[in-house]
């Protein structure tokens, strides 16, 4: 069964014998990790070395504790200068025991597991984590990849919609100057045909002005003529009327049958 | 009222004035009163107000020329007035005054004065007014005041006007 591979990761579903022949490789490299330490690839602790170290001593036909008590009375004495100097070389070989393993170079043995250590980890990371590693590197180099192609061609379909928009924009400058320009032109054209309208109106209106003046003159002369002529034509017919007498009417009756016998 | 019948009644009166002997009296008579009408709106409205009775009408005929015109003159006259016809009394007694003229050959010519003209003075008018229309007028004389002083003749259409209260109309008007 394949594995099912998802996006930014992996997981596989592997079978039941092949997890229990990982799970016993992990429980092994772990017993190899913690059985090769330095403290139990040398084998002894400070205590077991004095313990060693006591147990091989040898003085006055008796070993081990026995041996270190007599060997110390008779150090004690002074007596016998072998037994100081044997003292001696016994206390440095405990104060050797105490002393700490050196920190750098460490223990043959320690250098021998931990190379097997390293190598079945190595084998096993070259057998199982690598390839996966390398399919997730690559899986998230792909995805990059795409994502850098997606960013890529949204980068260039910005930059064509900018480009569109760019043109669009000066398409629309080109067109806000040319509607500037136009009305522009029409408020030009209108100020002037206003200000013409005005001139004329303004012409109009002092023509009829000055008509309405000569008309409002005439008027007033006409006016003040036929008053002046009423009250001539009042005074005359006043006068007249008065002064027609009897004599005054047969004259002019005698006057109009003259006049009227002489159209013949 | 049409012209027929204005001329119908206006025969009548000829015929029955032509029938009475003196058409020239008659048509002075019949001149006065038409003047007195033209002269009077509230004498003509009265004659024509068909709301008032015939009798009544006939009365104020009777009242108002009794004793002063021929009675075939007054019954002509109340004849008209009781027929309804008054609004038409002026029409019909001009039209029968120009026709009773027109029987004795003569022109009837209105003359309006601001006085009375003599007998003399019209007399010679007529002998004017003959020469210059060449026509024989009869005058009637209708005294104006509202003329000032002068006289104006009218016969037919034709208008002889030398009264002082038009040449002050004319000289209004040259103004």
């Amino acid at each position: 069964m394949r594995a099912r591979i998802q996006y930014g990761g992996w997981a596989r579903r592997p079978s039941r014998l092949r997890r229990r022949a990982f799970a016993g490789a992990l429980v092994l490299l772990a017993a190899l990790w913690f059985g090769t330490s330095p403290v139990a690839a040398a084998g002894e602790t400070p205590g077991s070395c004095i313990v060693e170290k006591i147990n091989a001593l040898e003085f006055g036909g008796q070993r081990g504790a026995e041996a270190l008590h007599v060997l110390e009375e008779t150090a004690a004495t002074h007596v016998d200068v072998g037994a100081e100097e044997k003292f001696a070389s016994f206390e440095k070989k405990l104060a050797g025991c105490l002393e700490a393993p050196n920190p750098i170079i460490p223990e043959v043995t320690e250098i021998i597991w931990g190379g097997i250590a390293f190598v079945v980890l190595l084998a096993l990371m070259q057998w199982k984590l690598f390839p996966a590693v390398k399919r997730g590197m690559d899986r998230r180099a792909e995805k990059i990849r795409d994502d850098l192609d997606a960013a890529e061609t949204a980068r260039t379909e910005a930059l064509e919609v900018k480009a569109g928009y760019e043109a669009e924009l000066a398409d629309a400058r080109a067109e806000a100057g040319r509607i500037v320009d136009a009305a522009r032109t029409d408020a030009e054209r209108v100020r002037a045909d206003l200000v013409a309208r005005a001139e004329g109106e303004a012409v109009e209106m002092r023509q009829r002005a000055d008509l309405d003046v000569e008309t409002a003159k005439r008027q007033a002369l006409s006016d003040l003529q036929s008053e002046v002529s009423a009250i001539v034509i009042g005074a005359a017919e006043t006068v007249i009327g008065q002064n027609l007498d009897h004599d005054a009417q047969v004259q002019l009756i005698e006057s109009y049958i003259d006049d009227v016998g002489s159209q013949n | 009222m049409s012209s027929d019948r204005v001329s119908s009644y206006a025969e009548a009166f000829v015929s029955v004035v032509q029938a009475e002997g003196d058409l020239a009296a008659a048509e002075n008579e019949l001149f006065a009163v038409a003047q007195a009408l033209a002269g009077s709106d509230e004498l003509r409205e009265t004659l024509s107000d068909r709301r008032i009775p015939a009798a009544r009408r006939q009365q104020i005929v009777e009242d108002l020329l009794g004793g002063q015109a021929a009675e075939a003159t007054v019954a002509l006259v109340s004849m008209v007035v009781a027929a309804g016809r008054g609004s038409d009394l002026v029409r019909i007694i001009e039209t029968a005054v120009e026709r009773s003229a027109s029987l004795r050959n003569k022109a009837v010519a209105e003359v309006r004065s601001a006085v009375a003209l003599s007998d003399d003075q019209q007399q010679r008018l007529a002998g004017a007014l003959q020469r210059a229309t060449g026509k024989d007028v009869t005058v009637k004389v209708i005294v104006d005041p509202t003329l000032m002083g002068g006289v104006v003749t009218r016969i037919g259409d034709e208008v002889i006007d030398g009264s002082v209260r038009t040449r002050i109309n004319q000289l209004r008007e040259a103004f």
